[in-house]
């Protein structure tokens, strides 16, 4: 199956906005990002299974990239996180921390945080769109949560 | 409050700039009428065109120009970043239709008539890399692919040899595979198995 290319940019724009800057921490990388993701969509033939299929295909195509952007010569001016947050509206003092605490984790786990708790992706499912072991994501999702909770305190709970 | 819930909410302030949509779905749309690379019929007649390709894993000591092109990549069109260094060595990322990230690196020399030799070009290397390709699949099947073509040659092969005529346009490559055992390509007549590898 395939979905109009307008429904899908309606549907998982700022979802895959939020994954790419993840990993790039950049706002204009991670625009582009989202379009060459788009774009590779609609360039390709590739029959999907589901809906649920092209959403974790549109993610995985979308962290790929942008590791593939992290190590490119040609890096637009980088924003400071901190400038980038001031123009962020947070609804607490709390989700602020959480913000900047889960952006200073290392990469290979804040994007695994990122889809297990915003993207409510299982272990297994994350496995799948990183192509890595379960017990893998297993460890870096426990060691990505202990670091948060370490720097987090009473803001995030013990839930493994 | 739930972590998820805490989570969501933190991140849930981040909106990708209201341009966005407009702009995407401006460039998908010319995206889709993009001309295709016209590859360039290259004469083998009084040259002698050494390639090497390998697959890396990482090369961020490589220097040189970096280019992004799209290319044809097993039949489906690709946005590729290529760095090349000047001296016939090239470096390259995509993701493919998978969407697994892939870096593949070669280079190549061109053999002048009198034996001297020179690094390939950015332009001749891109049209190394653009040519028909073979592939033989886990499941044993083997494949042809050049540009959005992709040709099942599985049952082609006789005495492990197989010629297949591939035509884009006005353009016409014979080629002939020898299985699993390399392959060449001429505008105007099958090659000889015996006369590669």
């Amino acid at each position: 199956m395939r979905e109009p290319i307008d429904v899908l940019i309606d549907k998982y724009k700022n979802n895959l906005f939020v994954i790419a800057f993840n990993v790039c921490k950049n706002i204009q990388d991670a625009e582009d990002v989202v379009q060459d993701t788009y774009i590779q969509y609609i360039s390709i033939k590739k029959d999907f299974e589901s809906e649920q299929h092209i959403r974790a295909w549109l993610i995985r195509v979308a962290i790929n990239k942008a590791k593939n952007k992290n190590m490119t010569f040609f890096r637009r001016n980088t924003l400071p996180l901190e400038d980038y947050m001031e123009t962020l509206t947070f609804e607490s003092p709390e989700s602020s921390e959480l913000f900047e605490t889960v952006m200073k984790l290392p990469e290979k786990y804040r994007v695994i945080i990122h889809l297990f708790y915003y993207e409510d992706y299982s272990i297994k499912e994350i496995s799948n769109i990183l192509n890595i072991s379960e017990s893998n994501v297993k460890v870096k999702l426990s060691r990505g949560r202990m670091l948060l909770k370490n720097t987090l305190k009473e803001v995030w709970e013990d839930d493994e | 409050m739930t972590n998820k819930e805490k989570y969501k909410q933190a991140f849930s302030t981040m909106h990708i700039s209201d341009e966005f949509s407009l702009e995407v779905k401006k460039m998908t749309t010319t995206s889709n009428n993009k001309p295709k690379l016209n590859r360039l019929v290259a004469s083998i007649a009084a040259c002698v065109l050494i390639v090497g390709c390998a697959t890396v894993a990482y090369a961020t000591d490589f220097c040189g120009i970096q280019r992004t092109l799209q290319l044809w990549i097993n039949g489906d069109q690709t946005d590729v970043t290529i760095q090349f260094d000047g001296n016939g060595n090239y470096n390259m990322n995509y993701i493919d239709a998978e969407g697994d990230s892939k870096n593949r690196g070669g280079s190549g020399v061109f053999i002048e008539d009198d034996g001297t030799e020179r690094p390939l070009t950015d332009d001749e290397l891109i049209e190394e890399i653009t040519a028909p390709d073979v592939q033989y699949e886990d499941n044993g099947s083997v494949w042809v692919y050049w540009f959005d073509q992709k040709i099942d040659i599985t049952d082609k092969f006789e005495n492990n040899v197989c010629y297949i005529k591939l035509v884009k346009g006005e353009e016409t490559l014979y080629m002939t595979v020898k299985y699993q055992n390399g392959y060449a390509t001429a505008p105007d007549r099958y090659q000889s198995p015996s006369s590669f590898n």
